[in-house]
């Protein structure tokens, strides 16, 4: 694999990069506790914690680290290697990738035993949104690196994807307190199908829904990402 | 054999802009061809466009026998990059940058082998930030040669080298000539062009105005002989004479004209202060077909 020697330059670069180091390792462990003090259940607390991964670690870094690299011209210079252009954000994107399996990972062990929580009964359904959720959220992280000029406006930049999803996932607040026309339109945003799927490794529920709606944010993802993502800086 | 075979290319951008317009050469196997031209006239846009970065809006590029945007995967493993403005993680040491790149190569050479081929060894485990302008220009020509190219692209390699540096990565590039390398340089030195250029081809808002070898080029211009003339003498050659009194003779033939004129300054008592004589220089065709064009 030859997207991996730019996956450990970008590793070698994480460990260098105090901001990104907060946001993955640190800021998650300090939400924990908030997240916990709300919840008593572990299965919701699981479910809370993977979402918040996906947003910070991965959506939030992967729009800095595209920004950053695309303005260090390290994108332009990739592309006239021998890469392929999915190489090169694949390898970009695995530092905050790994990063992010292994928080989740360890949080779900750590409330799992904290909280005494079951082992999910179907956990392909867990592996899948995980996996579909890492994807949708790199894309999206891509996305919106192409209308983001500098790496501090990112914090600007991100915010409608940050806000949309966090307020449409469950997570605060049930669905059912919206109206039923905005209800089952917020379950069409990227995080919900996600968290919908990851639930669904513990407890009977909706998966077929979910999948399709991943699927097709996947096939979103990628389609705006080839028409709209920027190698070059704006000049 | 022909390495790089470019016909009749335009390239457009949207807006409509035409940026080069129906662009044609071709540069042989271990031979060295120089695109100049003034900021603007097309050089970097055409080069891309070989390199395999964006296809034409018309005509055809052949690098290697293939089409570098389409079959970029036959193209590439065989060619080197070093891009005007190449970048690299300000974070990373040199050694890491270099890995980083090799490990995306299909046959690197050694990262050490690299490094000592630019003169890098000694600022091997540096912050790419901490480097000068000039050794930042030496590692990106270190990872354009860090997969053994047989096709070498590069833009304007020397800026911000200080001579010495420049002098090294001249006698690299020979050397590499030397070997069968071929390279497709663009710079504004002319004087590097001058010095390593088999052939060039000077552009000016997007087209070819003038190509050929280094002498084909410079001989379709005048040598050009200077000098005070004293007042209310009738010289014997044809000669502008410009406001601070300077009298200014273009001639094709530099020694003829020249005798002439000093035969005559001799024979007359005639004392021709400040005289220069010079015989057509890249410079001066370069300057003349830019104010032609302008």
């Amino acid at each position: 694999m030859r997207a991996v020697a730019v996956g450990q330059a970008e590793l070698t670069l994480f460990w260098r990069n105090k901001t990104a180091l907060f946001n993955s390792l640190l800021l998650p462990l300090l939400i924990a506790p908030a997240l916990m003090a709300a919840n008593a259940e572990g299965v919701p607390l699981i479910v809370g914690l993977v979402g918040f991964v996906l947003l910070m670690a991965v959506y939030y870094n992967l729009v800095t680290t595209f920004v950053a690299r695309r303005e260090e011209l390290v994108l332009k210079r990739l592309r006239v290697g021998e890469l392929r252009d999915p190489e090169i954000l694949f390898g970009a994107s695995l530092p905050s990738v790994v990063v992010a399996l292994g928080q989740i990972v360890l949080f779900a062990v750590i409330v799992g035993v904290v909280t005494g929580a079951d082992l999910p009964s179907r956990p392909w359904f867990l592996v899948l949104g995980v996996v579909g959720g890492v994807a949708v959220f790199a894309l999206l992280a891509a996305v919106s690196s192409a209308f983001t000029r500098t790496v501090e406006m990112a914090q600007v930049t991100s915010l409608p994807v940050l806000i949309a999803c966090l307020l449409g996932s469950g997570l605060f607040f049930p669905l059912s307190v919206f109206p039923d026309g905005v209800g089952s339109v917020v379950r069409l945003l990227p995080l919900t199908p996600v968290l919908d799927l990851v639930r669904a490794g513990w407890a009977d529920g909706p998966v077929l829904q979910p999948m399709i709606v991943l699927a097709v944010w996947i096939g979103l993802g990628i389609y705006a990402v080839r028409r709209w993502f920027r190698w070059d800086p704006r000049r | 054999m022909t390495v790089i075979e470019v016909r009749g290319l335009t390239r457009r951008y949207s807006g409509g802009f035409e940026a080069v317009r129906g662009v044609s050469f071709d540069v042989e196997r271990g031979e060295m061809f120089a695109l100049l031209g003034t900021n603007g006239a097309g050089k970097t846009s055409t080069v891309e466009v070989v390199e395999g970065l964006s296809r034409p809006a018309e005509g055809t590029v052949s690098v290697l026998g293939h089409d570098p945007f389409r079959e970029r995967s036959l193209v590439r493993p065989r060619m080197g990059v070093m891009l005007q403005e190449g970048g690299f993680p300000p974070d990373l040491t040199v050694t890491e940058a270099t890995k980083m790149w090799a490990g995306t190569l299909t046959s690197p050479r050694p990262v050490d082998e690299a490094l000592s081929l630019v003169d890098l060894t000694h600022r091997a485990s540096v912050r790419v930030k901490q480097l000068s302008g000039g050794e930042r220009r030496r590692l990106d020509l270190a990872l354009a040669l860090l997969g053994k190219p047989e096709v070498l692209f590069l833009d304007e390699p020397t800026t911000g080298l200080d001579p010495e540096s420049r002098r090294n990565t001249w006698e690299l590039i020979r050397a590499l000539l030397r070997e069968g390398v071929t390279v497709l340089l663009t710079t504004h030195y002319l004087e590097e062009a001058q010095a390593l250029a088999d052939r060039l081809a000077i552009m000016h808002r997007g087209r070819i105005v003038a190509q050929g070898t280094v002498s084909e080029v410079v001989d379709a211009y005048p040598s050009r002989i200077s000098f005070f003339a004293p007042a209310g003498v009738a010289l014997p050659v044809v000669a502008d004479v410009d406001t601070s009194g300077r009298a200014n003779v273009r001639t094709n033939n530099l020694q003829e004209t020249l005798h002439e004129l000093l035969a005559w300054a001799h024979a007359n008592s005639v004392e021709l202060s400040g005289l220069d004589a010079r015989s057509a220089s890249l410079e001066e065709a370069f300057l003349a077909i830019a104010e032609e064009a302008a």
